[in-house]
């Protein structure tokens, strides 16, 4: 049974970072009763794959405003999923290769940190559109 | 979403203090508010994370880009009380043994 679902729909700019997080914030506190934990692995993944899109607009497009990006998060009894999809240029991306960099390294971690915080994370390509699922199972209350 | 609190201590020790989401858009104001101070001479820096409800990969590049900017100039950059979503970011990237959290602002370069 679906118990909250959240849409955010804008260019992939920095802005829109802190748009899906207050709206994410809204969303648990109409849901209540996701726990604290699967709050933070969920939000912690969601915000660096969010952050990711945006990075690579701003490097591949040569300027975001035509990028657009569409999130989606659904709270069901068992799982928080998200849905991201944007118009940009194709990602290739291998989940099975992502590590960690080097302590000192300044950037890097991100697809890391969602990989780990997430229960399950994809990227495919579908209808011309670079699309990530993202899912946290949810632990008993 | 995030104010920045940026402060030099008696000791000479520069406070900087967070409050709200370090993300990919504060991060750069947290990077140029650490290199600022150690340009000016503060390189003995304590980042009080005691507001900061969430960071994320790009707000903890900008805490080791000022770790090496301020050691490079002969000092520390030193973090204090993160709060629980900070703590786990620093645990699950290992970066908990390079940036160990203190218990106040204060006691920060007490050791």
């Amino acid at each position: 049974m679906t118990e909250g679902r959240l849409q955010v729909d804008g260019h992939a700019q920095p802005e829109v970072l802190d748009q899906v997080h207050t709206e994410l914030e809204q969303l648990w506190e109409t849901t209540g009763d996701v726990s604290m934990r699967d709050r933070m692995r969920f939000e912690m993944g969601l915000m660096e794959i969010v952050g990711n899109v945006v990075e690579h607009a701003y490097r591949l497009d040569q300027g975001s405003a035509a990028r657009v990006l569409s999130v989606s998060v659904t709270v069901t009894d068992s799982e928080v999923r998200g849905v991201l999809a944007d118009n940009g240029l194709p990602v290739e991306v291998d989940l099975g290769d992502v590590t960690l960099p080097d302590p000192e390294a300044e950037s890097g971690r991100g697809l890391a940190m969602a990989l780990a915080s997430l229960d399950h994370l994809e990227h495919a390509r579908v209808a011309g559109c670079n699309r990530w699922t993202l899912v946290c199972e949810r632990s008993a209350p | 979403m995030m104010e920045l609190d940026v402060r030099t201590d008696e000791r000479g020790v520069g406070v900087v203090v967070p409050r709200g989401r370090l993300n990919m858009v504060s991060a750069r104001s947290l990077r140029d508010a650490l290199d600022t101070l150690v340009n000016d001479g503060t390189h003995r820096i304590v980042v009080d994370l005691a507001e900061t409800t969430f960071m994320d990969s790009s707000g903890l590049g900008a805490l080791i880009a000022g770790l090496k900017t301020a050691r490079q100039a002969g000092g520390d950059l030193r973090i204090a009380r993160p709060t629980p979503a900070v703590t786990t970011v620093f645990e699950l990237t290992n970066l908990d043994k390079v940036l160990r959290p203190r218990e106040s602002a204060e006691a920060a370069f007490d050791d």
